[in-house]
């Protein structure tokens, strides 16, 4: 279970032993962990159930398939491998998702994406390097053509005289 | 073509306003992206502001999409009544790194000596033939609001307004963005009728 003071590799795959009763910050129930507001975390986390960080962490968590949610109070600097990740917190570092990462209006994020889809909301806060999964182009698929009538008639602003500069 | 004749009312409606139904073609935005996609590795910086449409728009057409929403950080700075040069030290990437720069109309949002200074750093930033986009919005059209030129199908264009950014607006004429933007060769620009004038440099 987790403890208030962490600086060690935390295993979330071990059977779960009982949340002691006044120690609200982590919880462990219908295969999600939460860590709480309270909780400063330095180290590993491997897990295999969706997590949701309320608090502060350092280090690397791989959750495999799970989600992994960082809270709008989270302060998470790691490297990450999740399922699915969404970040309304603070995260630095770099992220790889096997499928989706979302970004919200509140996240704080400065780091690379690697991911299959992503979602961002517009007012994050974001300095990334984003790396999605490219749709294979259809063979014989025409190269985007202009729709007829819209955009027409642009005016072009740069006469022939400031194309030669 | 699509005018923007709800676009200042929309504008006043609130924090999260409908996306506007009215778009138009960017022209500009297809010979940009043509020109990636003759760049096969092509690495191209957006500065913002952030738009989910947009990175998954680019991030499919190139190797590496780079987003550093300036707009939030210089509305953030100017806020905290700090200097803009400290804003810029976020474009702390290596020289010669991008093929592409979407600057949109970040420039037409700082003064005239901020506005030389980011041409001069994007200039630092792009590789020999990189292409940078710079948009310009007519004063009467949009007023201050910032907004996001939301790229949806075949380049079609929508402006969502941005009311969390506060950044007030010059809307430079031609001859001002020309020479803005003098380290950079102006290849094509075009003026729509909704007020929106759209350029393409390039770093020669």
């Amino acid at each position: 279970m987790l403890k208030k003071t962490k600086n060690e590799n935390i295993d979330l795959t071990r059977a779960p032993s009982p949340v002691p009763e006044g120690v609200p910050s982590s919880v462990s129930a219908a295969g999600k962990t939460i860590i709480g507001k309270q909780l400063s975390i330095e180290g590993g986390i491997h897990g295999g159930e969706d997590l949701v960080i309320e608090g502060t962490v350092k280090g690397n968590i791989e959750l495999g398939k799970f989600h992994l949610t960082i809270g709008p109070k989270g302060k998470v600097e790691a490297e990450i491998m999740a399922g699915n990740i969404t970040i309304s917190g603070q995260l630095k570092g770099n992220i790889k998702a096997i499928d989706k990462v979302e970004i919200t209006k509140d996240a704080d994020f400065n780091g690379e994406i690697k991911a299959r889809r992503i979602s961002v909301e517009d007012g994050a806060c974001l300095k990334a390097v984003i790396d999605v999964e490219r749709e294979p182009q259809p063979v014989g698929k025409a190269i985007d053509s202009p729709v007829p009538g819209a955009g027409k008639a642009p005016i072009p602003l740069v006469s022939e005289a400031d194309k030669r500069k | 073509m699509a005018s923007f004749p709800t676009l200042d009312g929309r504008a006043r409606k609130g924090p999260h306003p409908e996306p506007m139904p009215a778009y138009y073609t960017s022209n500009i935005l297809r010979l940009f992206s043509e020109d990636l996609e003759r760049r096969p590795g092509a690495r191209v910086l957006d500065v913002g502001p952030v738009c989910g449409e947009n990175i998954n728009f680019f991030a499919k057409k190139v190797k590496r999409l780079y987003v550093c929403d300036m707009f939030l950080r210089l509305d953030q700075d100017r806020r905290k009544g700090l200097l803009p040069e400290r804003t810029w030290q976020h474009l702390d990437y290596l020289p010669q790194s991008f093929d592409g720069i979407l600057m949109w109309d970040l420039a037409d949002r700082i003064e005239d000596r901020e506005a030389q200074r980011l041409t001069e750093l994007c200039r630092g930033l792009m590789k020999p033939g990189g292409k940078a986009v710079v948009f310009v919005l007519a004063k009467e059209t949009v007023l201050q609001t910032v907004n996001t030129f939301v790229i949806g199908d075949n380049f079609q264009v929508y402006l969502r307004p941005q009311p969390h950014l506060n950044l007030p607006l010059r809307s430079r004429q031609n001859r001002d963005v020309l020479a803005m933007m003098s380290p950079f060769k102006p290849v094509k620009s075009f003026l729509y009728r909704n007020g929106v004038r759209e350029f393409l440099f390039q770093n020669d």
